[in-house]
């Protein structure tokens, strides 16, 4: 592309010079010519880095603007997500949310990452970002969410989705954003304020974006894990102690963000201080008030980009800590067993009562340092060559395990870190990743992109996994795209070093899983702002990760095939108005290895359609209208319960915005009539599903400056 | 549901505004004025000596166009190259023979646009639009955002134009005709 806009200016340059015709003179033609030119570069760019011509990328992409999201009522992150295409949301007992990208392992996290500005922010741990779905939707410049493997170039590897969140910090000449306050208050007690800032100075920028949030969310909840046969064996019942109630889903973040850039500078840096409530329960039994799960993240990136001549050079290290952190009674009164410690040791079976319950407090922090170095060559005519390595190196830094007294039943905290550990302090790993691209622009119809990922690990290397990708433009209206790409997912260390624990064990030996993602797609622009776009896919997934209640070693035991497409529309059904609506079918088959059995894809919904209308009643008043339907989901095999319940939701959103003193006012009614929402839990732990937020509303109050 | 749909067309007789996308709208704006001046005939379309670029919008568009005012003024102040300009905002009901422009920047509207382009005609100005759709009715000139910012020209209005373009401003637009976009 630059080489065209080079080509065009030197035409222009030759064809001004042998034209005597112009009155005026041609060195002041030449300028304007020359000024044409670095307009077409500026803008290009801009559309580029915004996604605002993502018809043309090499991927299947969605983009969400914040301020349109804001006009529906979406209220976060975690809501924004759920307008894409394809995508479902599950939670676990902790409630621990991710999205589900086209089925793909649904009960596994890590199947997709969540960079802020470009930087990965998914933690050790469970290799998901829970913790920032409740990013408020007004610190959001735009969402960017690729489904499949996606770009390689980075040195991440995406498997079923990337999430790339794009704040306010983001700025081009003429694209400035303002400094903002903002207030909201909704159901459960919600309540939120924060602000973005920006400081200009020569060539020094600073933006600063804060929020603070809480709320006291609780949700019917049971007959908990109890029920099921939690702490009950060994010839111990406790399903006797199995409660019902309200789960604690309440949260209170914080966060800080900064970005600075000064000339070829940057740094990145953010403190997210995430509490919520122990929802179902780390040992799946019902918290009662007081316990709390925290998931701090903090991360700090240093950044040198600086293009010469042909070349442009990206450096980057950075470090992030995160933390899974809880603190809860994990039994009722009551609880009768075995001293664990001793069977594990032994095998003496002494029994054991918790008279006041069971206590327990469990703390693993990661840190990971990471730096990558990218080397980009624009000097070959139709070709720009990108290559580059990624080096990560993750480690548990601190662990803390503390319970009850297992020998006495005391409800006081005995410390375990040493002797009966919920996790392995040890825990480290290495990875190294080396990238090589191609994006080779035929003409002005047909681009390819290729290139390679090869990446070693010190558990279990990817290795060589390669991307090829084809965008067609026939026209101006009709863009094809073919892509076939590997990818990976590396284990989580939840799913290798959890240790001591009866329902989940770690494995040191899983594999990656892995992914061959076979897409084409097809988009038909109707005009600037309106478009259609379909897509399928196979996707090949081998060594998907897994574990049950009857063998909680987390083991690669599931290939599987998945199958489907998708539908996306935006534009009018008027001229007044914006409508978008998407749909998404997906299929397949599981086959369970070594034992010669498929299932059908369980925990999954084949049908999938959002949909939102927005009414734009004049410049101060807009009225919206936010759909969606999940089908139902089977359940796994051995499952005997009904399947997930399908259901439809319906939000609506008011927004007035006065111009002249720059302050909009917002006011949302969601889940109008009041469907029961559940998201499924796995078997032999609820009995009953995560049941979600029934009818609401949200109230937000934004000045801008 | 019902009620919300029937709100939905109750509010849908009132007034409306159309929608845009704010990076092509700028990009329109930067770029737009700078052709005019490749017109070799533009001092036949001076008014007082200035250029007078004339955005034409609906009524409920009107801030759109002051944006776009805002915008051209902020990047130009007060001059296209050597040109003073006045930038005049027309709705289209307003618009007609008698309006002064040198060029005419078309939003979007749901009138006919074959008016439009018949006024842009008559009075052998450059017409440029937002939506390229609107080159098939007659205007001149558009510009989208595709893998990278393309500039098009309707070749079937351009022997009808009293304009005269730079052979090499020619070479960089991508040509359309009324039956092919």
């Amino acid at each position: 592309m630059n080489q065209t806009l080079s080509y065009m200016a030197v035409v222009l340059s030759l064809v001004i010079n042998a034209t005597g015709l112009y009155a005026q003179p041609i060195a002041k033609m030449d300028d304007i010519l020359a000024s044409i030119s670095t307009d077409i570069q500026h803008y290009t760019e801009v559309a580029t880095v915004t996604k605002q011509n993502e018809a043309y990328q090499p991927y299947i992409i969605s983009v969400f603007q914040g301020q349109e999201l804001e006009k529906l009522g979406v209220a976060n992150l975690k809501e924004a997500l759920l307008l894409v295409p394809g995508v479902d949301m599950a939670t676990d007992n902790v409630n621990t949310k991710t999205p589900i990208f086209r089925g793909s392992n649904s009960l596994a996290f890590g199947q997709s990452k969540l960079f802020i500005d470009g930087t990965l922010v998914n933690n050790v741990f469970f290799d998901a970002y829970s913790e920032y779905l409740g990013l408020p939707i007004e610190m959001i410049k735009r969402v960017e969410v690729v489904r499949g493997p996606g770009s390689k170039t980075d040195g991440v590897n995406a498997y079923a989705g990337s999430i790339h969140v794009i704040t306010y910090a983001e700025d081009f000449d003429g694209f400035e954003s303002s400094d903002k306050l903002v207030f909201k208050y909704g159901s459960y007690d919600y309540k939120m304020g924060g602000f973005v800032k920006t400081y200009k100075a020569d060539d020094l920028k600073v933006f600063i974006d804060f929020y603070y949030q809480e709320d006291n969310k609780k949700l019917p909840a049971g007959p908990d894990g109890y029920s099921q046969g939690s702490m009950s064996a060994f010839g111990f019942d406790n399903t006797n102690l199995s409660r019902n109630g309200d789960a604690p889903v309440w949260l209170q973040d914080y966060s800080l963000g900064l970005n600075l850039n000064y000339k070829d500078f940057s740094v990145k840096a953010r403190i997210l201080e995430h509490t919520q409530g122990n929802a179902y329960g780390i040992n799946l039994a019902l918290p009662e008030n007081g316990g709390r799960v925290k998931l701090p993240s903090y991360y700090l990136e240093l950044g040198y980009n600086k293009e010469i001549n042909n070349y442009t050079v990206d450096i980057k290290a950075g470090v992030k800590y995160d933390t899974f952190d809880s603190k809860d009674k994990l039994g009722p009164d009551g609880v009768n067993f075995i001293d664990m410690v001793q069977f594990d040791t032994d095998y003496t079976e002494n029994n054991v009562t918790f008279t006041d319950g069971i206590y327990g407090e469990h703390l693993a922090q990661q840190r990971t340092l990471y730096q990558s170095s990218y080397l980009k060559y624009k000097g070959f005519n139709k070709h720009i060559i990108t290559t580059g390595y990624r080096y990560v190196k993750e480690e548990t830094v601190d662990m803390v395990s503390k319970l009850s007294n297992w020998a006495t039943g005391d409800a006081a905290l005995v410390d375990y870190t040493d002797i009966y550990p919920f996790f392995d302090k040890n825990a480290k790993r290495d990875t190294l990743i080396f990238s090589l691209q191609d994006e080779y622009q035929l003409n002005d119809s047909l681009g390819f992109i290729y290139g390679f990922n090869y990446e070693q690990t010190s558990d279990k290397d990817a290795g060589f996994e390669p991307r090829v990708s084809m965008v067609y433009q026939l026209d101006t209206n009709n863009i094809f795209k073919a892509i076939y790409s590997r990818s990976h997912r590396n284990p989580s260390w939840q799913e290798m070093y959890t240790m001591n624990n009866h329902s989940r064990v770690g494995n040191t030996t899983l594999e990656p899983e892995k992914v061959d993602a076979f897409e084409l797609a097809y988009v038909k622009k109707y005009s600037s702002d309106t478009y259609l776009q379909t897509n399928l896919f196979y996707l090949l997934n081998k060594n998907q990760i897994h574990h049950s209640a009857t063998d909680p070693q987390y083991k690669n035991i599931l290939d599987t095939d998945l199958y489907g497409l998708e539908f996306e529309y935006k534009g009018h059904i008027s001229d007044e108005d914006q409508f978008y609506l998407n749909y998404s079918y997906v299929g397949g088959r599981s086959q369970i290895q070594d034992a010669a059995v498929s299932e059908p894809l369980s925990n999954v919904s084949h049908h999938l359609a959002k949909g939102y209308y927005i009414y734009r009643i004049n410049d101060s008043f807009s009225l919206s209208a936010l759909a969606k339907y999940v089908s139902s989901k089977e359940r796994a095999s051995g499952d005997t319960r009904n399947t997930v319940e399908a259901y439809s939701t319906l939000d609506s959103a008011l927004s007035y915005m006065n111009k002249r003193y720059d302050f909009t006012v917002m006011l949302s009614l969601k889940n109008i009539f009041d469907a029961k929402v559940t998201y499924p839990s796995p078997p032999k732990t609820y009995s009953q599903d995560y049941e979600q937020e029934r009818r609401n509303f949200l109230i937000a109050l934004k000045k801008e400056f | 549901m019902k009620k919300i749909i029937f709100l939905i067309l109750t509010l849908a007789n009132l007034l409306y505004a159309h929608n845009y996308n704010e990076v092509l709208l700028k990009a329109q704006a930067s770029i737009f004025p700078k052709i005019v001046l490749l017109d070799k005939k533009l001092s036949n379309k001076l008014i007082d000596g200035k250029i007078v670029y004339t955005i034409v919008y609906d009524k409920n568009d009107y801030q759109t166009a002051l944006d776009i005012r805002k915008f051209i003024d902020e990047s130009y102040d007060g001059h296209f190259d050597e040109y003073e300009y006045k930038i005049s905002l027309v709705e289209f009901s307003d618009l007609s023979n008698e309006t002064q422009a040198s060029a005419i920047y078309v939003l979007n509207t749901s009138m006919n646009m074959q008016k439009v382009a018949k006024i842009v005609k008559e009075k052998g100005v450059v017409a440029f639009s937002y939506d390229l759709e609107n080159l098939k009715q007659g205007l001149l000139f558009s510009l989208l955002l595709e893998k990278s910012t393309v500039l098009y020209l309707n070749k079937e209005n351009l022997d009808t134009q009293k304009v005269d373009f730079l052979d090499s401003l020619l070479q960089i637009v991508k040509f359309i005709d009324n039956d092919n976009g």
